[in-house]
């Protein structure tokens, strides 16, 4: 460089940058296409669909320029075809922005598609550099993927964006694209994703709901879990912070319904594995903190005794639960979707290198003692529930 | 020690083939008053200014008075000098040759005279506002100065304006200005060194320091370059300013202008000179680094705690001033994927009506603000009104309704516009806002990359410049600890005396 005047190196900087980068990456906000989610369905004639949800900016009120009144602030737009990489090239032909998946939230398996396996479309996910691995994954129950992109959803202007909420709260069990190949990729564990189901509201009007969970075996959808066996699902999966337990403590009273209800502080779940005889077998230890929500009783959980009948009445429930999860993952599902499989390869890796290979058909007939403990605390000492009699 | 004089050269200014004025020629004063009248009125022609009186001094000694009645005020003339002259009496014995002596040495008192041996000497005594008195058959000449009395008020300085502070500032006067310094520091060591610049303007310039504490090698530096400034007429500091300084073709000051005599007195104790030039308010003081542009005279003032955070305000929002619109273009024309997915449907349905790239929307912002800016600083007062109701309703609202500029677009400039404001020093909030052009380009054609790439550049840039010796970033580049306390925070003044005599500390650094 020595030699060249400061003009010329410059210039010499400037062309090299051109070189190095460019506007070919250039992408106005207005040129683009925000896909918020997408859908995969099987179509009976050996096609797959692809859905995709596309935000309008111009549907979208607030801004001086639109209001954006009656219209719609998504456009649906599905193509059919062999691959879902072809099936992409489709859509942006329907399109005169460039499709950009920089901003999708949720991916959503129609529950025929996850049945048949998802092998393909997770490729195209790898590979594809404008997905992101923070996108949820969902599987459909009962309904096609498609037709969940339709449905309405009145609370957030994008229905995407209302699913991508609810995943991101506790209340549902959300499974990111990274996590869900985290666990396909991983031996001794199977993946999972939230399920989502349309529902009718007050009025009749079809809504979306994600209250259960959708268990694969490998590459394909083995079943869901829903009520109970997911409330067991998520305490093992140490999800259960926030849930509410109910337990019998007392037969069904006048006045009462005989129940305490807990809600769930802290959980600390544990799987211990044990390898005796070239058997694999497992403990399942959950620990559960939990703090007094509601008495509907004539049990006075101040007093010792009655605490300790609540405490063990909630531990018999949640053990049941508990059990009730494992008998439904290892008959029905097969599915090692807990991770036994993944701590006897921690705790007894040598052992692990045998069994690998024929794990997944091991699963289902392996012991496990489950052992659930509830503890209550912060039973609500200030006041005594209005219904039992004050104290003379 | 060497002085560390990267770029000191001969400095040359416009009008150099005006090497030697004809009166400067070795004219030396005649015996004759008829040829020293001949030669004050050919080389004052045309100056209807000038006063030649004849008069005769007690004992029937002829003489000329020469004076600009511009410069000498009547009262002066006529109380100050006509009366002590006519009341003097020489002694007749002492012979003619020492009638002069005998007379400035009987007014010395009141009007202190002094005697001139040459014509160039009477010269530049008149256009001083001097009185000059040449007598018959003597080839001498008396002046008798009188201080040029046409100045200002002291006023509250408008450019750094506090709330704690002193509100004096400096005027045009340079004596003025040195009695201002001279109330702040009573001490012998505050050494005033006067010296004139500028050919044809001749110029007052004080070099003012505190002796030991200012480092001999900076003084002699500054000396050096004022003294090669070959200008024809120096009117303000910024001439100088520029001329001195190390490194006149980049955007960041190296020399610090103010205009509060009270910043220029601490500043001293620091061990910084300062250069006061005639005829302007403002004193530049040097060597200074980066930090200057950030620190405002009240930070010292004021609760440390809360200059502290001003402070962090101020880097924060000089930052914003310098990249916040290039980070805005990058963002969202390469990476719409870093912006949260709800902003990025706001911006996207801002965007929808507007016909303009992102980039080209900005600058366009960006230059309209700029000018309604300066429209802004130059307009008379009743005028500047206008400018402010063009400004608000019909760039920012209309533009946005026309669906010409998106809105985003206007709250970036607007917050830019602010931020830029919050730097005190005028040449760094110029300086940094300045670089917010070339930033918002490389960010509309390279993306991060190229904000990443320019900030990189400035930041090269900073670490190469050098003030009389002393490195721009220090004491962040290269690291002083002492120093760091009057950086990141202003640390409380009972610490702060650790941090006294830091130019030096400066320089004994870049010794190493």
């Amino acid at each position: 460089m020595k030699g060249l005047g400061t003009l010329k190196r410059c210039a010499v900087l400037a062309i090299s940058c051109t070189l190095l980068a460019g506007c070919w990456d250039r992408k106005e906000m207005d040129d683009i296409a925000l896909v918020m989610a997408s859908a995969i369905d099987q179509l009976g004639d050996g096609q797959i669909e692809l859905s995709l949800q596309i935000a309008l900016p111009t549907g979208i009120p607030g801004t001086l320029q639109t209001g954006g009144k009656g219209q719609k602030p998504v456009l649906v737009v599905a193509v059919k075809g062999k691959n879902a990489h072809e099936l992409i090239g489709q859509a942006q032909q329907q399109l005169s922005r460039k499709l950009f998946f920089g901003h999708r939230g949720v991916i959503i398996f129609g529950e025929e598609y996850a049945r048949r396996g998802i092998t393909e479309v997770l490729d195209t996910l790898l590979r594809f550099p404008d997905s992101r691995y923070n996108s949820f994954f969902l599987t459909a129950r009962g309904a096609s993927a498609k037709e969940i992109l339709t449905t309405p959803y009145h609370l957030e202007l994008i229905p995407a964006i209302g699913m991508k909420i609810m995943q991101n709260s506790q209340y549902t069990v959300g499974v990111k694209i990274d996590r869900f190949l985290d666990h396909l990729a991983a031996d001794g564990t199977m993946p999972y994703s939230g399920a989502i189901r349309i529902v009718k509201d007050a009025q009749g009007e079809p809504t979306f709901q994600i209250d259960q969970v959708a268990v694969y075996r490998e590459n394909k959808l083995a079943g869901y879990l829903s009520g109970k066996s997911l409330q067991a699902f998520k305490m093992i999966k140490g999800m259960g912070k926030g849930m509410k337990l109910t337990a019998e403590v007392e037969p069904k009273g006048p006045e009462t319904q005989g129940t305490i209800t807990a809600d769930v502080l802290s959980v600390r779940s544990k799987i211990r594995a044990f390898y005796v005889k070239g058997t694999p077998s497992f403990d399942l230890t959950v620990n559960v903190d939990s703090r007094g929500l509601a008495n509907d009783s004539t049990l006075d959980i101040s007093k010792t005794p009655n605490l300790l009948r609540a405490e063990k009445a909630l531990t018999d429930e949640l053990n049941e639960r508990l059990t009730d999860l494992l008998t439904l993952t290892q008959r029905e599902f097969k599915s090692d979707v807990v991770g036994f499989g993944r701590e006897l390869h921690i705790e007894h890796p040598k052992a692990w290198k045998k069994l690998k290979k024929r794990w997944t058909d091991l699963y289902p007939e392996v012991p496990v003692r489950v052992r659930a403990r509830v503890h209550l605390e912060r039973i609500g000492r200030t006041q005594a529930p209005g219904h039992l009699e004050l104290p003379e | 020690m060497k002085p560390m004089n990267r770029k000191t050269r001969k400095i040359r200014g416009i009008g150099q083939q005006i090497e030697e004025l004809s009166y400067t020629a070795d004219t030396v004063i005649s015996d004759k008053l008829a040829d020293n009248e001949a030669e004050i009125v050919a080389i004052f022609d045309k100056c209807s200014d000038l006063v030649v009186r004849k008069m005769e001094l007690p004992g029937s000694v002829p003489c000329l008075v020469v004076y600009l009645n511009v410069l000498v005020e009547d009262v002066s003339w006529d109380g100050g000098l006509l009366e002590p002259l006519s009341s003097f009496k020489a002694d007749p014995s002492a012979g003619p040759d020492a009638y002069i002596d005998q007379l400035t040495a009987k007014l010395a008192s009141t009007l202190q005279p002094m005697i001139l041996g040459s014509m160039k000497e009477v010269v530049e005594s008149i256009v001083h506002g001097s009185v000059v008195l040449f007598l018959e058959s003597q080839k001498r000449a008396v002046l008798f100065p009188f201080k040029d009395q046409k100045q200002r008020e002291l006023q509250e300085p408008s450019t750094e304006a506090v709330i704690r502070g002193p509100r004096l500032g400096f005027i045009e006067n340079i004596d003025v200005n040195m009695a201002l310094l001279r109330q702040y520091l009573r001490t012998p060591r505050l050494k005033m060194e006067r010296m004139s610049v500028g050919k044809l303007s001749r110029t007052d310039v004080t070099l003012a320091y505190l002796d030991s504490y200012a480092p001999p090698s900076v003084i002699q530096d500054v000396k050096t370059r004022l003294s090669q400034i070959q200008f024809d007429s120096v009117i303000s500091s910024g001439y100088v300013e520029e001329l001195i300084s190390d490194h006149p073709y980049s955007p960041f000051p190296v020399i610090q202008a103010t205009e509060r005599p009270d910043s220029v007195a601490a500043s001293f104790i620091t061990g910084k000179v300062a250069v006061i030039v005639n005829g302007t308010p403002m004193v530049l003081l040097l060597p200074v680094t980066f930090w200057f542009g950030f620190q405002s005279a009240e930070d010292y003032f004021m609760n440390f705690i809360f200059a502290t955070m001003l402070r962090w305000l101020r880097y924060l929002f000089a930052f914003m001033a310098m990249a916040l619109p290039s980070i805005f273009v990058a963002i969202t024309t390469y990476h719409p994927e870093m912006i949260p997915t709800s902003l990025a449907l706001s911006l996207a349905a801002a965007r929808e009506v507007v016909p303009f790239p992102a980039m080209a929307e900005t600058l366009i912002m960006e230059i309209t603000f700029e000018a309604l800016r300066e429209a802004g600083v130059r307009l008379p007062r009743p005028v500047g009104q206008t400018i402010s109701i063009v400004g608000a309703l019909v760039i920012g609202q209309a533009a946005v309704q026309a669906g010409i500029i998106s809105a985003p677009i206007i709250i970036v400039v607007s917050m830019t516009g602010i931020a830029s404001f919050l730097i005190p020093h005028a040449a760094m909030s110029q300086a940094v806002s300045m670089m917010r052009f070339p930033m918002v380009v490389l960010a509309g054609t390279f993306g991060l990359y190229g904000v990443s790439a320019g900030l990189l550049a400035i930041l090269v840039h900073l670490t190469t410049l050098r003030s009389y010796g002393v490195p721009y970033l220090w004491p962040i580049a290269p690291f002083n600890r002492p120093g760091m306390m009057d950086v990141i925070v202003r640390s409380p003044w009972r610490y702060m005396h650790k941090r006294q005599q830091h130019i030096q500390q400066m320089l004994e650094l870049q010794k190493q």
